[in-house]
């Protein structure tokens, strides 16, 4: 068990590598910070000249790379090109972020499976035709309108009705609140939106997966063996059918959820989250981007992400299926 | 210097601040006399919050409670935090240092100027040759960190502003101010009555010296910013960003989400009613009106209102709606370090090809009837001596845009558009780029509007916008744009828009991104800021505007439509159109 996890993160760290390498090197490539400046006949060399030596522009890529896996080794993520250091802003983005997304994840994956197991146990039944139009409505539904109409037709009615706001539209928390309850109980009224909004997409991708799931391990052989030997229809639910059939849930969460640590741009953007999301889209967008260092830090810790989570999946296996855990 | 909308500076930008200010001041007014206390009679702080109080145009009399917080939404956020350096002086900033910075002067919400008696016990010119003026600074005047304000103060903010070389900034270097309008021609300052009283002689007569250390153009603290530094020292929120020397200071800043203020203990004058005001950043327009609704946000004044925006405040319970014609107007401006835009012939075929009243009827009509094609820049269609100077050259004529094309050496390809015949496009489309802020869809729709009329005379445009931040801390006074479209946000005083429009090769002209240059409109603006005399000064600042119409310089569109809305449940909340904001009297905002 140990030397598979350990295998498995020294295969996570190669492909961090590989990946950070790859991604610096293409989008250093892919756009020239001082475009705009060198296409400006009134800029003078000189100062093109201390631009490209502020930014590292003028030495060779891979010394580029170099000194920066050099920074990362010895915990510094470099400053990006607008001079902001890129650790704590990370730091900054992906509080906000995990503060939205990790909630979001949870709620989604008990309504999933619980929504996709209903569905599978009861299939072509009304609650069936029911959870399976609503998932299509959520997951066929932009994340920006959904979020939009939560503002309008949720947030506004409520705090309409409550006679004070309790459901907050903008931004992670309201500014100058103290003390430690206040805090919290102010940063859940602004997460309910976001969190919802995130929520109601994820779920209903995931509720599918799990419906489909069941379906096939439902009409498995070992199930009917299980009910011809008299196993309550309990246990055969749960212990033999439902442990089973998470196990392609779990590789799809995981994958989505390292993907969401990334940042849930959308759901950011329309709530003004200052996420990860944002923090990428600034970095390939901004004044000077592609800001390499921004994206390279950005995509260190998603990337990480992607592959703690993969390895979380894998134990997961192994938990759900003692076969695979002894393979 | 006027502000950009960046609202500056102030863009939305406010370039023209300190000179519209001056001039305005002077024409509104009608204070030609120079000699004399400028300040009205009975006039007191701007905005005072207890009833009674004297500020002419301000109708913050009603009584308020003590306490609470007005979440105001903005829709940009700041680059930096010196009202005075190039590249800081975006509305937004000068709207959030109303009542942290102290000023001379304040324009009030009739445009006229009046003296801020917590300041300034008195401002009077008393000689006229050469023109010297004396300040008389509140003896309690002090920053919130203790320093007393003083002739120290004075004399720094002049020399940081002056233009003057042989005055440096800390580490030697230069002092980059966004303007120099009025303190160039400052021969000296000096301080006396320890270091309460201010005597400053100027070199030559500046009709618009209400605007020094006045409106936009705020006093920062001398003590602060020589250690500090005044090109960098405050280019980060900090230590030096929060010393305040009016009723409030900034508590805190946190980048892309708000910045708050809260009383400032050490303030000498009457305290602000509100115990906080939070300046929030939502930098996409259409989630303002939600958040309004649901009560998070008290107030807003979008940099350019959509009839959907409009509609949607209106149909809010409780909530008060103001639209007025502002002293601030979208334009575009030419970037003539770029070849083609150099030439004067495709600066004025964009304008001839460019429907302006299209633009209007499809934007701004419906919030306001009273807005035109704009004939002017350098002062509004609101304010008096305001005349059309454009000649025709702001009219719609795609003929002669094609003719001018042809004109310029391009050549009419066979997929419609252009094709030059020299420099890096030569024989391609003829393309260049516009930029502007994202995430206001009125700009957006200005920017479709253009890149439709552009395509019709043959001229491919391409859009690239950026957050505010950006594109006013970065892409403008670096000059990294072809076309950029924003708005300036103007005071009376028109001298300020002296830094926008002198020659870029200049080093007091921190506005001017274009590299315009044109020695007689720098000469025209020598002259017509020495000119003490409104209605003369008005004469040759019209000059100036028919020759930058002349020059094409900058592409005026149209004045803008302000509006204000603001919960019902406070009160004192009086609209200012000039390039300091509605914010002007927040220190008299307070729940009924």
């Amino acid at each position: 068990m140990w030397t598979y996890l350990l295998r498995r993160v020294l295969a996570g760290l190669v492909v961090l590598l590989v990946l950070s390498f790859g991604v610096f090197i293409l989008v250093s490539l892919s756009g020239n910070p001082l475009a705009a400046l060198q296409a400006n006949p009134g800029i003078s060399r000189a100062t093109i000249a201390a631009a490209a030596a502020q930014l590292h522009l003028n030495e060779p890529l891979v010394d580029r790379y170099w000194g920066w896996l050099y920074g990362l080794l010895h915990g510094s993520f470099g400053v990006s090109y607008t001079g902001q250091p890129v650790g704590s802003q990370i730091a900054q983005r992906l509080l906000v972020t995990v503060k939205l997304v990790v909630p979001a994840v949870i709620l989604s994956v008990l309504i999933g499976v619980v929504v996709g197991v209903i569905s599978a146990v009861r299939q072509y039944k009304p609650v069936d035709h029911v959870s399976t139009g609503l998932a299509y409505l959520f997951f066929s539904t932009p994340v920006f309108v959904l979020g939009l109409l939560l503002k309008d037709f949720l947030a506004v009615d409520v705090n309409r009705a409550v006679g004070h706001t309790v459901l907050f539209t903008v931004g992670e928390n309201t500014p100058g609140i103290t003390g430690t309850w206040n805090v919290f109980v102010n940063g859940v009224q602004h997460a309910v939106l976001p969190v919802l909004t995130l929520t109601l997409v994820t779920y209903a991708t995931w509720s599918r997966f799990q419906r489909a799931a069941m379906l096939d391990v439902l009409n498995a052989d070992y199930i009917r063996l299980a009910r011809a030997k008299g196993l309550s229809p309990r246990r055969v639910l749960f212990v033999h059918a439902l442990r089973n059939a998470l196990i392609p849930v779990v590789t799809v969460v995981a994958i989505d959820f390292a993907a969401l640590i990334g940042g849930a741009v959308v759901t950011e953007i329309v709530f003004s989250w200052n996420g990860m999301g944002q923090y990428l889209f600034n970095g390939l967008t901004g004044a000077e981007s592609p800001d390499v260092y921004a994206v390279s830090g950005w995509l260190i810790v998603a990337g990480t992400a992607v592959v703690v989570f993969n390895i979380l999946a894998d134990l997961l296996y192994g938990l759900l299926d003692p076969r695979i855990r002894n393979a | 210097m006027a502000h950009a909308a960046k609202r500056f500076g102030s863009l939305r930008r406010n370039p023209y601040g300190a000179a519209l200010i001056a001039l305005a001041t002077l024409v509104a007014v009608g204070c030609s006399s120079s000699t004399g206390s400028s300040s009205a009679p009975g006039t007191s702080s701007p905005g005072a919050s207890s009833p009674g109080a004297s500020s002419p145009g301000a109708s913050s009399s009603a009584p308020v409670q003590s306490g609470g917080t007005l979440t105001f939404a903005l829709d940009e956020d700041v680059a930096g935090f010196n009202p005075l350096a190039a590249g800081d002086t975006e509305f937004v900033l000068a709207e959030m240092q109303d009542q942290t910075l102290p000023r001379v002067f304040v324009v009030q919400p009739d445009l006229k100027p009046v003296l801020d008696t917590n300041v300034v016990t008195s401002a009077s010119v008393v000689k006229n040759n050469p023109q010297t003026i004396v300040y008389q600074i509140n003896p309690k005047a002090v920053w919130s960190d203790g320093a007393p304000i003083n002739a120290d103060d004075f004399i720094y903010n002049w020399q940081a502003q002056s233009g003057n070389p042989k005055f440096k900034d800390a580490g030697g270097k230069p002092f980059l101010p966004a303007a120099t309008s009025g303190y160039s021609q400052i021969a000296s300052v000096t301080g006396s009555n320890g270091g309460k009283t201010v005597t400053v002689v100027l070199s030559k007569p500046y009709g618009d010296w209400q605007s020094l250390f006045s409106q936009n153009n705020p006093l920062i603290p001398a003590h602060i910013a020589k250690s500090a530094g005044f090109n960098e020292g405050f280019q980060n929120f900090g230590a030096a960003a929060q010393v305040s020397g009016g009723p409030y200071e900034i508590q805190s800043y946190t980048k892309g989400e708000d910045l708050v203020e809260v009383r400032n203990p050490h303030y000498w004058g009457t305290p602000g009613a509100l115990s906080k005001i939070v300046y929030r950043f939502i930098l996409s327009d259409d989630q303002q009106p939600p958040a309004v609704q649901n009560g998070e946000v008290n107030m807003v004044n979008p940099v350019l209102a959509s009839i959907p925006f409009l509609d949607s405040v209106k149909a809010i319970p409780n909530f008060t709606v103001q639209v007025q014609p502002a002293l601030e107007f979208q334009h575009m401006d030419f970037n003539e370090s770029n070849p083609y835009l150099a030439l004067s012939s495709v600066r004025h075929a964009i304008a001839y090809g460019t429907n302006r009243q299209e633009m209007i009827t499809r934007i701004v009509a419906p919030l306001s009837t009273q807005i035109g094609p704009l004939g002017n820049r350098l002062i509004m269609p609101t304010q008096p001596g305001y005349t059309a100077t454009d000649h025709g050259a702001g009219s719609f004529d795609p003929a002669k845009a094609k003719s001018l094309l042809q004109q310029a050496g391009m050549t009419m390809g066979s997929d419609g558009y252009f094709h030059p015949n020299f420099g890096p496009e030569k024989g391609q489309d003829f393309t260049l780029s516009i930029s502007t802020t994202s995430g206001v869809a009125v700009r957006s729709e200005i920017e479709q509007l253009f890149q439709a009329d552009m395509k019709a005379i043959g001229l491919k445009i391409n859009i690239q916008n950026y957050t505010a931040n950006t594109l006013f801390g970065t892409i403008g006074p670096k000059s990294e744009f072809q076309i950029i479209e924003f708005a300036w946000v103007t005071s009376p005083f028109t001298s300020g828009n002296q830094s926008i429009y002198c020659s870029y090769t200049s080093p007091q002209c921190g506005d001017n991104w274009d590299h315009y240059a044109d020695p007689k409109v720098d000469s025209l603006f020598s002259q017509a800021l020495s000119t003490i005399d409104p209605a003369q000064a008005t004469a040759i600042y019209n000059q100036v505007d028919g020759l930058l119409w002349s020059d094409m310089a900058t592409f005026p569109l149209f004045q803008n439509p302000d509006l204000f809305g603001w919960s019902s449940n406070y009160k004192n909340i009086v609209p200012n159109t000039s390039n300091i904001g509605i914010p002007w009297n927040a220190n008299a905002w307070g729940a009924a």
